[in-house]
């Protein structure tokens, strides 16, 4: 009996307010997205679907869904590409555990810094006129370049530091568990004069497909956090180039008149998106990874 | 000769990846020294006369100060709390939950999946008309789910790798659950723990959304800092690169800490 008091007294706290505080939420947002509620006035009164009906004929919110995709598969792919090509590289040239450790230090910090630190700091260096980067590729006799005054530069510039955060993050992990794996099947492709890149394409790789698989996922979900950085780096700009779905329903909810029941709409819809594509990629890597 | 050659190229692009993943933070904290003068130049400046100017002007702006002082006050009151709920939590979830454990994991971090948005816009009315807005205590309410959901998903594994004879054993001399939770089971899980906890304080410092959207004056750090960059036409590199640095200290504090947290947790996925 004691036993079932613990039980419950130890979990029932917890998992009460969490249920309660995404009941809320999720209840909340289906609610205002069938009313006509805005910020400026006090009243209002249902309309049905009539803001779902709206969204899909707003251009600036299907321009924000391409957006959104193209940061995901962008930043994902990024991340993981970076993190894949820089952790073999150092495990196979970098051989002191000392310095690999020190390596490893350098490569966690970016990842620790607040996204407005890192947003406001990238800033600063793409800066064209005092921006690091552009004296330095004004010393090669390119530029100076509107990195994030660009529509066609902007979104590519802000993954870019994203990746700087996230891929050296997921290098020192990809490091991690590289060293982790039995040193056998290793040497035993050594053996067979298998070149080094072969090695890892055909024999490390594949025996880390499944945690690197729950990388790629951990990453897709954070970046569906991408305001922090784009919200200070470019405000969603030039004109739309980086505006993404949070992003337009913070301007459409709070700095456009406060159009809550839209950004409720808004929220809802991309609350379904998200679920339902992880629900098919979590099945699909799940089969596949097996 | 060519052995030569390619360990002194690898070395070569090992400093430039250095370089690339240090450089932009420590650019900055020099220029949080610099004068604007010493910033606004075509040429970057790497010797100058240190300044404290900017230091001065970011702590004497009250703003930059009461922003410091409720980020302490909501990120600590939320971990806080988050701990004292999630970590039992998580414990029993690990020992005494067998059937329902994977669909309450699930649970935990489907929670992670809920953009942002979709919980600031519904808390916006919810607090207006409750008058939570703008206070301290909405913000603490909002964040319990990051630190609960953070701190239970990190924790669980840390109990599990208990060594389950040491809580059998305590049972046999006849502790009761809550004895062994927290007589054995704590103090040995306790540096995965810290953790944990030291893991969601980043995540909730770093947080900007939900404090812009859910409180206007009595806010955040992130937030204050995020909005220093429209102080007048001109813009004060300076004070934006001093501010910076402040809402960076925390974070990288625990830089080596969360090191071997990332060390210890590879160590178990693998299995």
């Amino acid at each position: 009996m004691r036993k079932q008091r613990f039980v419950f007294w130890s979990l029932a706290p917890a998992f009460a307010i969490l249920a309660i505080l995404a009941a809320v939420s999720i209840a909340g947002a289906l609610y205002f997205s069938v009313m006509d509620r805005s910020l400026r006035y006090a009243d209002y009164s249902f309309v049905g679907l009539y803001n779902y009906q709206r969204l899909l004929g707003d251009r600036r919110f299907l321009n924000a869904l391409r957006i959104s995709a193209i940061w995901e598969l962008v930043t994902v792919c990024g991340a993981l590409i970076v993190s894949i090509l820089l952790a073999t590289f150092i495990f196979e040239r970098v051989k002191s555990a000392a310095t690999r450790n020190l390596i490893c230090l350098a490569f966690i910090a970016p990842v620790l810094l607040p996204r407005v630190a890192a947003a406001f700091i990238w800033r600063f260096l793409y800066s064209p006129s005092l921006g690091l980067i552009n004296y330095l590729l004004g010393l090669a006799g390119i530029g100076p370049v509107e990195f994030l005054a660009d529509p066609s530069l902007a979104l590519l510039a802000v993954a870019a530091v994203d990746i700087w955060q996230w891929g050296l993050f997921f290098t020192v992990i990809v490091l991690k568990l590289l060293e982790t794996l039995p040193k056998d099947p290793i040497e035993a492709a050594l053996l067979d004069k298998a070149k080094t890149w072969e090695v890892h394409a055909y024999v490390t790789l594949p025996m880390l497909r499944a945690p690197i698989i729950s990388l790629a996922l951990v990453k897709a979900v954070e970046s569906l956090r991408s305001f922090d950085l784009i919200f200070v780096m470019t405000g969603g700009g030039p004109g739309t180039a980086t505006e993404t779905l949070d992003l337009y329903a913070y301007q459409a909810g709070i700095n456009l008149g406060g159009r809550i029941s839209y950004a409720s709409a808004m929220s809802i819809l991309l609350l379904l998106i998200t679920t339902i594509a992880f629900t098919i990629v979590w099945r699909g890597i799940r089969k596949w990874a097996n | 000769m060519g052995k030569l050659i390619g360990r002194f190229l690898s070395g070569a692009v090992l400093a430039l990846l250095i370089f690339i993943a240090l450089m932009p933070i420590l650019w900055t904290i020099l220029g949080s020294f610099k004068t604007l003068k010493d910033i606004v130049t075509p040429v970057p400046v790497l010797f100058f006369k240190p300044t404290l100017a900017n230091f001065a002007t970011i702590l004497s702006n009250p703003s930059i100060r009461d922003g410091l002082y409720n980020s302490v006050v909501v990120v600590g009151a939320s971990v806080l709390l988050g701990a004292l709920l999630g970590i039992p939590a998580a414990y029993t979830m690990a020992r005494h939950v067998d059937r329902l454990k994977s669909d309450m994991q699930f649970f935990v971090l489907s929670l992670r999946f809920m953009p942002p948005v979709a919980i600031a816009i519904p808390f916006i009315v919810i607090y207006l008309d409750l008058g939570l807005y703008d206070r301290p205590i909405g913000l603490i309410i909002v964040y319990l789910v990051s630190t609960i959901s953070t701190i239970i998903w990190l924790s669980v594994p840390a109990f599990e790798r208990v060594p389950k004879e040491i809580e059998e054993a305590a049972a046999m001399e006849g502790c009761g659950p809550a004895e062994i939770f927290w007589k054995f089971a704590l103090p040995i899980a306790a540096p995965s723990l810290f953790g944990a906890v030291v893991f969601t304080f980043v995540l909730v410092w770093n947080e900007l959304l939900l404090a812009l959207t859910l409180s206007a004056e009595n806010t955040t750090l992130p937030v204050v800092a995020a909005s220093i960059t429209s102080l007048g036409k001109e813009v004060p590199w300076g004070v934006i690169n001093a501010s910076t640095v402040i809402l960076v200290i925390p974070p990288l504090v625990f830089i080596g800490l969360l090191m071997s947290f990332i060390n210890r947790m590879v160590a178990t996925s693998k299995r």
